[in-house]
C-alpha cells in the first residue's frame, strides 16, 4: 500500500529508523474467552436498565446467541442491551495464560504490538486499557478495525493472530499471515492460507520463519 | 494566524486541552510517529468502513501542534473533532443524526421537523443556535457568556429535545428514524467528541454549512455566519437561566 504523497502537511517527517517487526493481535476469543463469557456468564437484571425485565431476558437470550440488530435502525433499545452486556463481557474474560506469555516474549524480543479488536474503543477504551493491565498483557497501540485484512495490508503488519474466519480467508490473499485459535466454528471452512493453533507457542515459532 | 485558526481557537477554548480526535485518509507508522513527534500520544486508532478513511484519538497534544491540526482542517486535510470539559462548558450541542443503517445521509422529514422546532424553541427561549450540517443530520450548537455545569446543560437540552419530539404526536412520522445526542454528555464525556465547524465532512466530503431559518449557506457565506454568531450569539447567563426555568421540568 502506498503511503499518501504528503502526510500530515507541516507535520515535518522524522528521519527514519530500522522498522522493528510488527504483528497483530485480536483479544475476543483470541486472547481471552469472550464467546464462553457472553454465552455462560451470568447476567442479572438492573431496575436502572429502563427496560421491562421480559424485554431484558428476551435482549440478553438474543445477545448470548450472536444475534443480529433486526431492522434498519442503527441505535436501537437492543443495540444499547448488547453493548453493556459486551462490555461487562470485556471486563469479565480470562485472559489464556499462554497467550500472555507470548505477548510478554514478544515484548521481550521488540516486537511492536498492536492490539487489533472490533471492539467500539470510542466506549471500551479504558475499559480495554485495564483489563490489558491487569493482565500484564504489553502493546504499543490499540486500533479498532472492522476489517482487519485491510487494516494489516494498509500498516504493512505481516502477521496477524486473529480467530475471526473472514480472516482465516482472505489473509493469505492479501499477503497477511492468519494465525487463529482453532474452535469449534473453524471447521468445515473452504481452503484457506490461514495457521490453526493449539498454544501460542506454535505462532511464536512461525512467526519467525 | 489565518483568521478562521483563530476563530476555531476561539470557539474550542472551553473544550479539554491537549485532546482531539484526527479523521484523516493518512496512516501507517511514519505518519504515526509524525502525529506523535511533538509529545501526543494515542489512546487509540481506528480503520473505519468507509475508503481508508482512519480516526485517531490523541491526547497532551501541545497548543503548537493543535494550531497546525487545526490549520489543516480548514483546509480540509483532516478533521478535527474536539471533547468536552468534564465539569462545565460554554458550548453545547444537540447532534441530530439519521438513524437508519443505509443511506443515512439523506435529509428525512422527520430531520425537518425536529430541526424546525427545536430551532423555534431555542430561539423562543433567546438561545440563538448555530446550524451546522454534519453529514448524516445537523449540529445545533448554543454558545455561553460563561461555562455552566454539565448536568444543568445536559437537563436544558434534555428538555428542549423533549418539546422537539413532541411535534411528532399526532403525526404519521417515528421519531425513532432520528437519533439526538446531546454533549456535553454527563455520562460520557470523554467518550465522544463533535468535530469541529470549518472543514469538509471525512466521509462524504460536504462543507459543514450553516443551515438558517431560509436556505444552507455557501462556505464562504458559513464562515461569516461562523463569526458573527462568536462575535454576538453567546448567551448571557442570567438569559440561561430564565430559558432553563422555561422548559418544563421532566418527570
Amino acid at each position: 500500500m502506498k503511503e499518501p504523497a504528503n502526510p500530515a502537511g507541516s507535520i515535518a517527517p522524522t528521519v527514519g529508523v530500522a522498522a522493528p517487526r510488527t504483528i497483530a493481535v485480536d483479544l475476543d476469543d483470541t486472547l481471552n474467552n469472550f464467546t464462553e463469557t457472553l454465552r455462560h456468564g451470568q447476567f442479572p437484571y438492573d431496575r436502572a436498565e429502563a427496560l421491562p425485565e421480559a424485554t431484558f431476558h428476551r435482549y440478553l437470550e438474543r445477545i448470548q446467541n450472536d444475534a443480529p440488530e433486526a431492522g434498519d435502525l442503527l441505535s436501537t433499545e437492543y443495540s444499547f442491551c448488547r453493548y453493556k452486556i459486551h462490555a461487562h463481557c470485556y471486563r469479565m474474560a480470562r485472559a489464556r495464560a499462554d497467550g500472555v506469555e507470548f505477548m510478554q516474549r514478544l515484548q521481550r524480543n521488540h516486537w511492536r504490538i498492536v492490539i487489533c479488536t472490533q471492539r467500539d474503543l470510542r466506549r471500551a477504551n479504558d475499559g480495554t486499557r485495564a483489563w490489558l493491565k491487569e493482565n500484564a498483557i504489553p502493546f504499543d497501540y490499540l486500533f479498532m478495525a472492522l476489517n482487519k485484512i485491510v487494516f494489516c495490508k494498509a500498516w504493512g503488519i505481516r502477521h496477524l493472530v486473529d480467530d475471526d474466519v473472514f480472516n482465516l480467508a482472505h489473509g493469505g490473499r492479501y499477503g497477511v499471515n492468519v494465525y487463529y485459535p482453532i474452535m469449534p466454528k473453524h471447521q468445515s471452512l473452504p481452503e484457506h492460507a490461514a495457521r490453526g493453533f493449539q498454544t501460542f507457542t506454535e505462532v511464536e515459532r512461525w512467526i519467525q520463519e | 494566524m489565518d483568521p478562521r485558526v483563530s476563530l476555531l481557537k476561539e470557539f474550542s477554548r472551553g473544550f479539554t486541552h491537549g485532546t482531539a480526535k484526527v479523521e484523516t485518509e493518512q496512516f501507517g507508522f511514519p505518519f504515526l510517529d509524525r502525529l506523535l513527534s511533538d509529545g501526543a500520544s494515542l489512546e487509540y486508532g481506528e480503520l473505519t468502513a468507509v475508503r481508508l478513511l482512519h480516526k485517531y484519538k490523541l491526547v497532551n497534544i501541545s497548543e503548537r501542534r493543535m494550531d497546525e491540526l487545526l490549520q489543516l482542517h480548514i483546509t480540509k486535510e483532516c478533521n478535527v473533532c474536539r471533547y468536552f470539559d468534564a465539569s462545565a462548558n460554554d458550548v453545547f450541542c444537540f447532534n441530530l443524526d439519521n438513524n437508519h443503517k443505509a443511506n443515512n445521509t439523506v435529509v428525512i422529514p422527520e430531520m425537518n421537523l425536529a430541526l424546525h422546532t427545536l430551532r423555534n424553541c431555542l430561539q423562543g427561549l433567546g438561545c440563538e443556535p448555530l446550524i451546522v450540517a454534519s453529514g448524516r443530520g445537523y449540529h445545533v450548537w448554543c454558545r455561553l457568556d460563561e461555562p455552566v455545569e454539565n448536568s444543568r446543560l445536559y437537563g436544558f437540552m434534555l428538555r428542549a429535545a423533549v418539546q422537539a419530539l413532541m411535534a411528532f404526536h399526532g403525526t404519521a412520522y417515528d421519531h425513532q428514524t432520528i437519533k439526538f445526542n446531546f454533549y456535553p454528555d454527563v455520562n460520557i464525556h470523554n467518550v465522544v467528541s463533535l468535530r469541529l465547524f470549518g472543514s469538509d465532512h471525512a466521509k462524504n466530503k460536504v462543507f459543514s454549512r450553516v443551515l438558517t431559518p431560509d436556505r444552507l449557506l455557501g462556505e464562504a457565506a458559513s464562515w461569516d455566519y461562523f463569526g458573527d454568531f462568536l462575535r454576538n450569539k453567546a448567551i448571557p447567563p442570567a438569559r440561561f437561566t430564565a430559558a432553563f426555568n422555561a422548559l418544563p421540568a421532566l418527570l
